[in-house]
């Protein structure tokens, strides 16, 4: 696997054509959403007394309008930025890794890292990348699960259960359980007394098990199906990894161990290595932010040590 | 009338959860103990296995491995004490780390096949025995803290529980990978 410092170079030396030629489209993209944007204002002022009881109706419309519009003028350039751009830098990182830009990772297994407790109504996503690292198998992509949910009157309202990104690796113990690691919310928002109660009594997950890490434990909260097995995944050394990965991320993460694999789920709450359209591609913080998050994520396997087979699994 | 009853329901809802939650809390030390026990035999029984593999290069430390010869036939003796066990555990996890420090000493012990393949086995079965004493330790602190703290003192007390003792972790286990190290590759 590449580093990241040459990642940055291959961005720069072998993408710059490729990058100037797109960023003039960006450019054409950004003039047209910005001329529709301002058709949409005068139709809006035209019409502002037929809806002025029903300013909910003008703003629904507006924003149906705009979203449409938005991905109508944006998908040609999208599709392009990403096989030109983000392929490329995939196969850079390493070369037994696949990119396909419109699947995700199946809704099976999301249901089956048990991380969320609600099942998904709807499950979209795009950027799928599969392949091996040092001989460990790894998957992910962009996910965003909705929930819907129904009033009295029928009409749905949609809330998001999970945007980000969603990794799936072989992990090197043996195990049979489920252990699942999840951000401390309970006692970082009420206290050690009070979160900690909450925690143990929490009914939609398996059995708390404490941690003999302070760090972590302040970091996390574990539940698991066997408290032995959950302590013999999460020894001392993976536990300090998971604290460091944390901190270098500074977004909420959740970890399953279920079916002798590692789930990972970090909560960016948006859509990933989408391309900016009103900032431009050649700008050092743009381009830092697809590089950085692409070495990130299919680095996790050397962060997390995946590909040391110390133990005695085949 | 009434509200006295209803006090002397509360009060005895409470003793009812305070005694259940007692039980519950020493039945889970029981129960994780058990699984303690299950992989502390296992590790006994690579010791025969391992003795005979390297006794024949090993001539300088042959007192360590009539040590630990005798630590696992006292500890497969029926009727050991819990406490008992968590003593000489300890005293076979010394012994044991240092026969596999004094293997480095032999080139011909460490690449041979079969010690290696212990070696291996053995890594696997301290992984799994630290996992046990760990989730052990957790369930007694969580049951010497009921038996402690108010007001489940006192229930524990009339109860006649005792605190439990706890495996001492060893400091080679407690070891963390220092972040110098993380970040080197």
């Amino acid at each position: 696997m590449k580093s990241l410092s040459q990642l940055t170079d291959f961005y720069y030396d072998n993408l710059h054509p490729i990058l100037e030629d797109l960023d003039k489209k960006r450019q054409n993209v950004k003039f047209r959403i910005l001329l529709f944007g301002a058709i949409l204002a005068f139709f809006d002022l035209a019409v502002f007394s037929f809806f002025k009881n029903n300013l909910e109706w003008l703003l629904f419309i507006n924003i149906a309008v705009g979203t449409f519009l938005y991905k109508f003028l944006t998908s040609d350039y999208t599709s392009e930025f990403k096989d030109k751009v983000i392929a490329p830098l995939i196969q850079e990182i390493d070369e037994n890794l696949r990119y396909t830009k419109n699947i995700h990772v199946s809704e099976f297994e999301f249901i089956n890292s048990k991380l969320f407790t609600s099942i998904p109504d709807k499950l979209d996503g795009n950027d799928y990348i599969s392949g091996k690292i040092d001989e460990v198998g790894i998957e992910l992509s962009d996910i965003h699960a909705q929930k819907e949910h129904k009033d009295s009157k029928g009409r749905s309202s949609w809330s998001t259960i999970f945007q980000g990104l969603f990794i799936i690796s072989e992990f090197n113990k043996n195990f049979n359980g489920r252990t699942i690691v999840l951000p401390d919310t309970a006692q970082s928002s009420f206290g050690d007394l009070v979160g900690g109660w909450l925690q143990s009594h929490n009914i939609s997950r398996d059995e708390l098990v404490k941690m003999d890490n302070p760090e972590f434990e302040r970091e996390f909260v574990v539940y698991g199906s066997d408290q032995i097995e959950a302590r013999y995944i999460l020894n001392h050394t993976l536990m300090q990894r998971l604290i460091e990965f944390k901190k270098r991320l500074k977004h909420k993460i959740y970890i399953s161990f279920v079916s002798s694999k590692i789930y990972i789920a970090i909560d960016y709450g948006k859509d990933l290595f989408e391309p900016a359209v009103f900032k431009t591609l050649l700008d050092y913080k743009v381009a830092m932010e697809y590089v950085k998050t692409l070495h990130l994520c299919v680095g996790i396997v050397e962060e997390l040590k995946l590909n040391q087979k110390l133990w005695s699994k085949a | 009338m009434s509200v006295s009853l209803i006090i002397i329901i509360v009060i005895a809802v409470i003793f009812v959860l305070m005694y259940n939650s007692l039980v519950g809390k020493k039945n889970q030390v029981e129960n994780i103990f058990a699984s303690v026990d299950t992989v502390l035999k296992k590790r006994y029984n690579l010791i025969p296995n391992l003795v005979a593999s390297v006794q024949e290069y090993m001539k300088h430390e042959k007192s360590i491995l009539e040590d630990i010869t005798k630590l696992r036939s006292k500890a497969n003796k029926p009727n050991v004490s819990d406490e008992e066990k968590i003593e000489l555990d300890k005293k076979v996890s010394s012994a044991l780390r240092s026969i596999m420090i004094a293997v480095e000493n032999y080139p011909n012990l460490k690449a041979n096949e079969n010690v290696m393949q212990l070696q291996r086995s053995l890594n696997e079965i301290e992984e799994q025995i630290s996992a046990a004493r760990r989730a052990y330790n957790q369930a007694v602190t969580d049951y010497n803290n009921a038996i402690e703290m108010f007001p489940t003192n006192f229930m524990a007390n009339f109860m006649h529980y005792n605190r439990k003792k706890v495996f001492e972790i060893v400091e080679s286990e407690r070891k963390n990978v220092s972040v110098k190290d993380l970040f080197e590759k």
